[in-house]
This record gives C-alpha cells, sequence and structure tokens, in this order.
C-alpha cells in the first residue's frame, strides 16, 4: 500500500515501516501513532465512504478502525500481512456492521469540501439535458453499486472506484489475486446485469408512448 | 476465445489484467462477436461512469476534528496506562510497606514481652523466683481470710494475702525476697508477735504490676 500524504501536513517519513511505527505508537508514541493515522486515514476513508454510502458512517468507521488500533496494536502481527490490510479488515467488519444496525440512509456523497457539487462543475461543459441525464446515470450505478453483495461491492470499490491493481486489492482485502478477479468478474456481472434493467425501463416506458 | 472466457478476461481489454496474447485473442472475439462487442461497449461505458464516481470522492479525507479527537484520545489513554502503572507500583509498595511495619512491630512486641518476662525474673536475679501457680492459686483461695485478721504464718511455704488486696491480680506477678525486721510487717498491716518484733526475717513478697506488694510468703528457710 502506497504512503498517502495530504498536501501541507506532516511530512512522513516514508522509509519508516508500519511496524515500527506502530511499535513506537504503542509505546505512547503520539507522533508516530499521528503518522500512521495520516498515512492510511484517507485511502480508508475513501473505502468506507463508498460502501457505506455516507461520510458521517465513514468518519465513524474510520475513526472506530484507530482507535482500535491504538487499544490493542499488538494484534497486529506483521508476519500475516501488512498493516494497510490488517485496517481494512478491521474497516470492513465494522462496515458489516454498521450496514446490519443502520440500513443505507443516504447516497453516496456528491459534496466535496469545498461544498460545491463534482458534477456541477461539469455543467459547464454539458447542456442542462446533458447533464440532468449524466446525473441520473451516474445515480443510477451508484444506487447499483451500493446494492450489490458486500464482497462484491469491495472488488468494484478498490478496483473501479479507487483503480487499484489485482495486486493491491488483494493486499488491502488479504486475499488471493484470483478472489479478486472473481469477484470483480461477478460483480461486474450483476452491475451490468442491473443498470441493463434500470435502462430498459425508461427505454420501454418511452416506447409505450 | 469464447463468449464465456471473453466475459472473464475480455472485459480488461485496454485496462490492468491480461497479458498481450490473450488480449489479442479478446480483441479477435470482439471483432468477431457482436453480443460481446455490445457487452464490451457496455461495460466501458459503465466503466467511464465508475471512474467518474471514483474521481468524485479521489481527494476525499478525513475531518480534521477526528484526527484532534484521536490524538485526545491517544494522550488519554496512555496518561491513563501511565497512571495505572504508577498505581499498581504504589499500591505493592504501600502494601509492601505494611508488611514490613507489621513484622517489625510484632517482632519488636515479641522482644518487648520477652524483656518484660525476664525483667519481671530480672527482680529475682537478686533471689526472686517466678510465682508458682499453686502460690497464686493458694492466694486466690485464701478470699475468705481478707476480712480476717491476717497473722504472718511463720511455717508456712504458701503466699498470704496482704489486708486490702483483692485475689486474682497476682498474675504478673513477680516473687521479692526481702530481709526485714519482723515488726516491718506491721506496716503491710499484719499482726505481729511483739516479742519476736526486733528479729530478722526473710520474706518473699509477691509483687504485683503496679510494683506494690499484694502477698508475703514466709520461706522454710528463714524460720
Amino acid at each position: 500500500m502506497t504512503a498517502d500524504v495530504a498536501p501541507g501536513e506532516m511530512q512522513i517519513d516514508s522509509i519508516v515501516k508500519d511496524d515500527v511505527l506502530l511499535r513506537k505508537s504503542a509505546r505512547g508514541d503520539e507522533e508516530a501513532f499521528t503518522q500512521l493515522y495520516r498515512r492510511h486515514q484517507a485511502p480508508l476513508f475513501r473505502f468506507a465512504l463508498r460502501m457505506a454510502g455516507n461520510r458521517w458512517a465513514a468518519e465513524e468507521i474510520v475513526q472506530d478502525v484507530f482507535m482500535t488500533l491504538m487499544r490493542d496494536p499488538r494484534k497486529f502481527d506483521v508476519e500475516r500481512g501488512t498493516l494497510g490490510g490488517y485496517l481494512y479488515g478491521i474497516a470492513r467488519n465494522r462496515i458489516m456492521k454498521h450496514q446490519e444496525r443502520l440500513p443505507r440512509e443516504l447516497p453516496l456523497e456528491l459534496e466535496v469540501e469545498d461544498g460545491n457539487s463534482a458534477l456541477a462543475r461539469l455543467s459547464e461543459e454539458k447542456t442542462p439535458a446533458q447533464w440532468a441525464e449524466l446525473q441520473q446515470r451516474r445515480e443510477m450505478v451508484r444506487e447499483a453499486v451500493m446494492e450489490l453483495p458486500m464482497e462484491f461491492r469491495e472488488a468494484i470499490v478498490l478496483c473501479e472506484l479507487e483503480e487499484m491493481s489485482y495486486e493491491q486489492a488483494a493486499t488491502a482485502l488479504e486475499c488471493p489475486i484470483g478472489t479478486i478477479r472473481s469477484r470483480l468478474h461477478r460483480g461486474r456481472a450483476l452491475l451490468l446485469a442491473k443498470l441493463e434493467i434500470l435502462r430498459d425501463a425508461p427505454k420501454r416506458v418511452s416506447a409505450g408512448r | 476465445m469464447t463468449c464465456e472466457e471473453f466475459e472473464i478476461a475480455g472485459l480488461d481489454l485496454g485496462g490492468t489484467a491480461g497479458n498481450s496474447a490473450q488480449e489479442q485473442e479478446a480483441r479477435e472475439h470482439l471483432r468477431e462477436c457482436a453480443r460481446c462487442s455490445a457487452l464490451h461497449d457496455n461495460w466501458q461505458l459503465l466503466r467511464d461512469d465508475l471512474h467518474a464516481i471514483g474521481a468524485e470522492t479521489r481527494d476525499a479525507e478525513m475531518s480534521g476534528r477526528v484526527e484532534l479527537r484521536l490524538r485526545q484520545e491517544f494522550r488519554t489513554q496512555h496518561k491513563t496506562v501511565k497512571m495505572r502503572r504508577a498505581a499498581v507500583i504504589t499500591s505493592w509498595g504501600l502494601a509492601a510497606a505494611a508488611v514490613l511495619v507489621v513484622t517489625v512491630s510484632w517482632t519488636n512486641w515479641q522482644h518487648a514481652k520477652r524483656n518484660g518476662f525476664d525483667k519481671n525474673f530480672g527482680v529475682a536475679v537478686a533471689g526472686s523466683q517466678k510465682v508458682a501457680p499453686e502460690a497464686k492459686n493458694t492466694a486466690n483461695d485464701e478470699t475468705v481470710s481478707v476480712d480476717e485478721t491476717l497473722v504472718a504464718s511463720n511455717d508456712g511455704g504458701e503466699f498470704t494475702l496482704l489486708p486490702g488486696d483483692v485475689p486474682g491480680t497476682l498474675e504478673n506477678g513477680a516473687v521479692v525476697q526481702v530481709r526485714m525486721q519482723r515488726g516491718a510487717l506491721g506496716a503491710f498491716g499484719l499482726a505481729v508477735n511483739e516479742e519476736r518484733a526486733a528479729d530478722w526475717i526473710q520474706v518473699d513478697l509477691l509483687v504485683g504490676e503496679d510494683g506494690h506488694p499484694e502477698a508475703v510468703r514466709f520461706p522454710r528457710s528463714a524460720n
């Protein structure tokens, strides 16, 4: 997993390995813990956001992941995999619990930090009708992704939305590449099938007129 | 390449998966098969949408307040751990100190008790002896005679309570051998034979814890 540093934030010494930072953190080194947090929070947050469907839940999930790491750092075994994979594993469990407890409340948010819609930026290049159509189509895609079973959604989120390689996705989910391939294949098929139905429905309606 | 194989491997054409030979086969199948060509087009459209959706949140990050909250929690947790460790060490220290104090106190008490015992006997170095249980018993048994006129027994060997003494307080008494004139016994309230008042006699005085003589005995040797 690559280091992820937000611009303007603390410089992270990429040479320092996660397990070294974790050991320091376990001994009470706050800076080491902060480095770990800054290194892993963004990809975890995006994963949680795309899996859970809303920012509030994603923040809760990722905060919970780091609280778990803080309280019991010795549960991570460097022999068994990467810290990133370990954190993704905790995040997946929290996402599953969250979805059992709270059914999806809001669709995947379009709002970005500055409060403007990302799609709104595209509207400058398109007519209102095109923009509305695009927005509707992406909304359908979002809905279809969110309705995928957990394991297929994970593969789609990591490989298509996050654009990770199969190897990276396999590392994150701590499973073989073959499993990622097969989940992705099934996920794509389910998405295509679902969107075919959704896309055909308006066509049929318009054909009937 | 069959349609099934294309569905598994061909959808990634131009993507990250598949070797070049496989890609060639997939492209060939794509040209030949209208169904797979439509599937591929649909998938590319969908993939574009997925990438666009991914791009919308590509820069998404946790809000800064979560980091602050986590750092605060980290400080609290490690402070708590340190305090708990200090508390445990302190409690063990206090417990050890308490055990030490109790042990030393008990040893001192035992030592003092033994010294006190020896002191009682120490008086007897000059010729005293420990009160024999039977002597005490005798003294206790003489309750009846308290109100009577007491006469120092000449041929006793047994203690006689001095007038006004309460039996039963002699448990920790010490025996002191004293050489005195017989007439001095009158000072203890005992009747004295005036004819022999000037005689020097040896008596055993049973001295109580308060230092006052409580009973008297005339050793046979003093007769």
